[in-house]
C-alpha cells in the first residue's frame, strides 16, 4: 500500500465516524435546545477527536515508513490530482448552496452546520476517489 | 498498452520492483502498477526504464491501437 493510500484510509477513518456522530448529534439537538456554549463546545470535541485520531494515526503511518527511499511518485501524483479535481467541484458547489442560496432562508448554526457538512463531503470524495484510483486502471490516469 | 518489465527484471539479475523504482525515481508500488499494466508511466518515465535496462522504449513497452484507448501520460 503506497503512503498516499494509507494516509486517505487513515483520514477518512478519523473523520467519516466522527462527523457522522456530530451530524446526527446535530439532527436531534434543537429538540433538546442546546445554548449557544453547548453547540460550540460539541464542535469542538468533535473537531479535538478528529485530530487526535488524525495526528496518532500518522505517526505510526510514519513510524512504519521510516526508511522508505521514495513516498511518492508521478502515479500518486496523478490519482491525487484526480481525486481533488473532482472534489473541487464537490466544495463548489457546497460554497453556491452555503454562500449564495441558503443565506436567503437560513441563518446561524444551519449555515454552519451546512458548510462544515460540504467540507467533510469534499474531502470524504477526495480520499474515496484516491483508494478508488489505487485499484480502479482508469482512475489512476 | 504491454510491456516487458517483469521479464527484463528476471533477465537483469532478478533485479527487484525496489531497486528499479530506486533507479527510475518511483516507488515500488507504481513498478508493480506498470507490470500488471494497471497504469502507464509517462513518456519519461517509460525512456528511464528502458535506460536501466540498455533497451530501447519499443523493446520494453507495445502499444497496439484499439487494444487499449489509455495513452502513456
Amino acid at each position: 500500500m503506497s503512503s498516499l493510500e494509507k494516509r486517505a484510509l487513515l483520514a477518512l477513518w478519523s473523520m467519516c465516524p466522527v462527523y457522522c456522530v456530530y451530524f446526527v448529534i446535530q439532527i436531534g439537538l434543537p429538540y433538546l435546545q442546546p445554548t449557544m456554549l453547548e453547540r460550540i463546545g460539541c464542535l469542538a470535541v468533535v473537531a479535538s477527536i478528529h485530530a487526535m485520531a488524525y495526528v496518532v494515526g500518522l505517526l505510526v503511518i510514519k513510524r512504519h515508513e521510516a526508511g522508505e527511499p521514495l513516498l511518492e511518485d508521478e502515479r500518486d501524483r496523478a490519482i491525487d490530482g484526480r481525486a481533488t479535481r473532482t472534489a473541487y467541484f464537490v466544495m463548489l458547489t457546497g460554497l453556491i448552496v452555503v454562500g449564495m442560496v441558503m443565506p436567503f432562508n437560513n441563518n446561524g448554526w444551519k449555515l454552519v452546520n451546512s458548510a462544515l457538512l460540504f467540507i467533510v463531503l469534499a474531502e470524504t470524495v477526495r480520499y474515496a476517489l484516491i483508494l478508488i484510483g489505487y485499484r480502479s486502471p482508469r482512475l489512476a490516469h | 498498452m504491454s510491456n516487458e518489465v517483469k521479464l527484463l527484471r528476471f533477465l537483469a539479475q532478478d533485479m527487484t520492483q525496489a531497486e528499479l523504482g530506486k533507479r527510475v525515481g518511483l516507488t515500488r508500488q507504481t513498478i508493480a502498477a506498470i507490470e500488471q499494466g494497471r497504469y502507464s508511466p509517462s513518456l519519461d518515465v517509460a525512456f528511464r526504464i528502458a535506460h536501466v535496462f540498455g533497451k530501447g522504449i519499443d523493446d520494453v513497452f507495445h502499444w497496439q491501437p484499439g487494444g487499449d484507448d489509455r495513452s502513456v501520460d
